[in-house]
């Protein structure tokens, strides 16, 4: 095929792309072109095939048909240094940084500059790091800080980093925000990047950055493209729509205008710790609160102390009114305090083992007798908070590891509720979750909170701290900054005080309560 | 004014990481060894402790590049009692027996490391069982070529590794200082970065660029060549080929690893640990027999230090991460 008139040929063209794991078609027929200079946006629900597109086009995965074509000659990558030799670079959803390795061998790998005896040129390499790294607007990372002793949201800076200091042609960002706080900083490394020529594949489940970055927009279900157009002229229904295959209605259900103050479920009294300091509040049963913050603002050490993952030097916490002291694991969970963590794949689930053993896990006692499980009496367990998380029962008895993102999501959360847990810490539990988890997620958020739960509630994306809280907490530096009351919750104001402005934005109305 | 810069410093070594406790751990024993035995410090007596560890060290260097990758190689007895053999039957052919004898037990050894690898590396086969498998075989062999204790080894090779340069620097210190500075560049280059890479997370090392198949067929090939190494030291330590002589060592090759603070697990250690490693569990033979304590209660002892300097080697890793965490 020659170019269409008036427009130079695509630098990126796949066509009819197929690849199939085993019975499982990962991607059927899928075609797509990227121009020079444009940014198009992939959508599509966990599973739809957007990850297995992304590691073809890096040459992690090999196509079965089809042919790709970059700057208009065959395209055959076998492993990622093929694809960097075409100017084909990725930042991967599952972030492929080295945690025991620096920041700047990372960035150079797998060929970090040498001197003479073949070792690493430490201190060269680190120059060159931190040249790169502030060139892309970040200047509080050390280069030669381990990976691993970096934040998530970090750490995913750092991976886009990698894949675009090279200046590669194409650029492949999956789900980049999705442990980011500060986007501002990712649009504008997007907006230099298209500046000097390079074309953008961006992955994501969130519209409101499709609709800023892209003018089109290619959305996948099930393995097969189903829509490629103008993203203008879609209503969020539409885009919603195809990339469920269904309608859904309204992203989030009104609240209930109930009245939820119950009594303190849970209460930090001057908690101080390893990135805690001077925290003190108070959650109510059957209230759902908030926490905002950017990231590495001590909220993840926060929510690991609260069930004493995160030593504490000195505080006081008490659970429907008895104190627990400084919180152990067991105490917290025999006091009916759950977490949900942040990194789902390692800290939520066990992958080997099946939905159904994840799920039962933590009260597999109760199904046993004499030491023996019983399958039945597990079963009758696990079906009993599943319905609260709409996962359907077909994906009890399969390996965890195969299920989506967001079905594993669901698990984790029927695990916390089989406990029989009061108070759940839910921490960024939508995180690369598709949209029709995150309904899944919210209702249950909101039907526990109903019943009489209380949840402490994190996460990056603010709309759903604005839309589900009834009040929210601004962690700053280790501290709670300020807390917004839940007629005031807007995602400004919330951004103002994470921001470390601490008042509130102009016209925004009365100053801020702040919490001593 | 002394005790809190007095515990501050202990808090810095022992946040050195789990090789510094294994030094300290080494110290403590020697000292205790020396104090009981006037002969531990002469040259004699060190060239004689260090002529008991090098084997096992040079061994356990081995092991430690498969168990960074994350894998297991058991093959080092197998490659340890071949070369021996051999060592004991071709080495006195002329005068350059010697030489000749080295090039066939390196050879040996790669080739054995090569088959390893590329059975795990190459074919995905488990390294467990991969190497179980290699280590019979290379027993096996090893009857073959000599089915009794016997054979003769050259002097050129029992002198010349077993003694003292200038009659005063043990031959076995010296090799031993090069293992470690090797490894000590080795570890830095891109190779050794790759190794740590895989070790502490495969597919993050892969999606990275760093090439997984090379990088684990070169572990095993050098641990292959680390092991006839250590096959041809212990023939010039016992002058004699024996295809049996070394069931115990793959056990004790495992235990110096663990001692000298590398993760079974792969992906944090390192060679210099492992000899130390190694010297520990020479030493504590020493001091145990010093000490006059019987010999059956040796082996009680050996598994409780090592149980202790794996804790200690655990507190002090966790250290170390709360103090970069601190400065980060």
């Amino acid at each position: 095929m020659s170019q269409t008139e008036g427009r130079p040929a695509p630098v990126l063209d796949l066509r009819a792309i197929g690849k199939r794991y085993g019975a499982t078609v990962a991607l059927q027929d899928v075609s797509l072109t990227l121009h020079a200079g444009e940014i198009c946006g992939l959508l599509g629900e966990n599973g739809a095939g957007k990850s297995t597109l992304v590691k073809t086009l890096s040459g992690v995965v090999t196509p079965d048909s089809g042919e790709m074509l970059v700057g208009g000659t065959p395209y055959h990558p076998h492993t990622i240094l093929d694809a960097r030799a075409h100017g084909v670079a990725t930042a991967f959803q599952e972030l492929s940084l080295v945690p025991t390795l620096s920041v700047a061998v990372n960035l150079f790998l797998p060929r970090p500059g040498i001197n003479r005896l073949g070792m690493i040129a430490r201190r060269r390499i680190e120059r060159e790091a931190e040249a790169i790294l502030s060139a892309h607007g970040i200047d509080d990372i050390a280069p030669a800080t381990l990976v691993g002793d970096l934040s998530l949201g970090v750490r995913q800076r750092l991976e886009i980093v990698r894949a675009m200091w090279r200046q590669p042609r194409i650029l492949l960002l999956d789900e980049p925000t999705a442990a980011l706080s500060d986007r501002e900083w990712l649009f504008d490394q997007v907006a230099i990047a298209i500046g000097r020529g390079a074309s953008i594949l961006y992955i994501s489940h969130k519209l409101d950055e499709i609709r800023r970055l892209c003018r089109r927009c290619v959305i996948l279900r099930n393995g097969h493209k189903v829509l490629d157009a103008e993203v203008a002229a879609m209503s969020d229904d539409d885009i919603f729509s195809s990339m469920a295959g269904r309608s859904v209605v309204e992203t989030f259900v009104s609240v209930p205008s109930v009245v939820r103050a119950g009594a303190p479920a849970l209460r930090a009294t001057a908690l101080r710790g390893t990135g805690v300091d001077d925290v003190s509040f108070t959650l109510a049963q059957g209230e759902i609160l908030g926490v905002a913050g950017l990231e590495g603002q001590g909220q993840s050490f926060l929510f690991k102390s609260l069930v004493g993952l995160n030593s504490l030097r000195s505080g006081q916490i008490e659970v429907l009114g008895t104190p627990v002291g400084l919180p152990s694991p067991r105490a917290a969970r025999r006091a009916g305090v759950v977490l949900v963590p942040e990194e789902r794949k390692t800290e939520g689930i066990f992958k080997d083992l099946t939905t159904s053993a994840n799920i039962s896990l933590p009260v597999i006692g109760q199904a046993s007798r004499f030491g023996m499980l019983g399958r039945r009496a597990e079963r009758r367990l696990v079906e009993r908070v599943t319905p609260a998380v709409d996962l359907a029962a077909r994906y009890l008895p399969l390996g965890i590891g195969s299920l989506s993102g967001g079905n594993q999501q669901k698990a984790v959360l029927a695990r916390a509720l089989i406990t029989g847990a009061r108070c759940l810490l839910l921490f960024d539990p939508t995180r690369g979750v598709d949209v029709g988890a995150k309904q899944s997620i919210y209702r249950m958020i909101q039907q526990f909170a109903a019943s009489g739960g209380a949840v402490l509630f994190y996460s990056t994306e603010l709309d759903e701290l604005v839309h589900l809280c009834d009040r929210c907490l601004v962690v700053y530096r280790n501290r709670i900054a300020g807390e917004v009351p839940r007629e005031r919750l807007s995602q400004e104001l919330i951004l103002s005080i994470a921001s470390g402005r601490g008042s509130a934005p102009p016209g925004a109305g009365a100053p801020m309560e702040l919490v001593s | 004014m002394a005790s809190p810069s007095i515990s501050a410093g202990f808090r810095r070594a022992l946040s050195g990481g789990p090789t510094v406790v294994a030094v300290l751990l080494f110290v403590l024993m020697f000292g205790i060894y020396a104090e009981r035995t006037s002969a531990a410090t002469t040259v004699f007596g060190i060239t004689n402790l260090l002529n008991d560890a090098i084997v096992l060290a040079i061994a356990a260097a081995g092991v430690t590049l498969v168990v960074l990758t994350g894998e297991f190689d058991l093959s080092g007895v197998g490659v340890i009692a071949i070369t021996n053999c051999v060592v004991a039957t071709i080495s006195t052919a002329g005068s350059y027996g010697w030489l000749s004898s080295l090039a066939v037990v390196l050879a040996i050894g790669a080739g054995v490391g090569l088959i390893n690898g590329l059975l795990v590396a190459g074919l995905g086969l488990q390294s467990l069982a991969v190497t179980i498998g290699t280590m019979i075989c290379c027993e096996g062999a090893a009857l073959l070529i000599l089915s009794a204790p016997g054979g003769e080894v050259a002097d050129a090779i029992t002198n010349g590794l077993t003694g003292d340069l200038f009659n005063v620097v043990p031959v076995a210190a010296v090799i031993l200082a090069g293992l470690c500075a090797v490894w000590l560049v080795f570890k830095r280059t891109r190779l050794g970065i790759a190794i740590f890479a895989i070790g502490a997370d495969a597919s993050a090392a892969r999606l990275s660029g760093v090439n997984e198949r090379r990088t684990r067929l070169a572990a095993f090939l050098i641990a292959g060549l680390c092991y006839a190494a250590a096959g041809y030291m212990l023939s010039a330590q016992t002058g004699t080929g024996d295809p049996r002589a070394n069931d115990s060592l793959l056990l004790f090759m495992y235990a110096s690893v663990a001692i000298g603070g590398t993760s079974l697990m792969g992906g944090r250690g390192g060679v210099v640990g492992s000899i130390v490693g190694a010297g520990i569990l020479t030493v504590m033979q020493k001091m145990l027999f010093a000490l006059g304590v019987a010999e059956f209660y040796t082996d009680v002892f050996n598994g409780v230090i090592m149980i202790v300097a794996l804790l200690i080697g655990n507190v002090s890793a966790a250290l170390a991460q709360q103090m970069r965490r601190r400065a980060a």
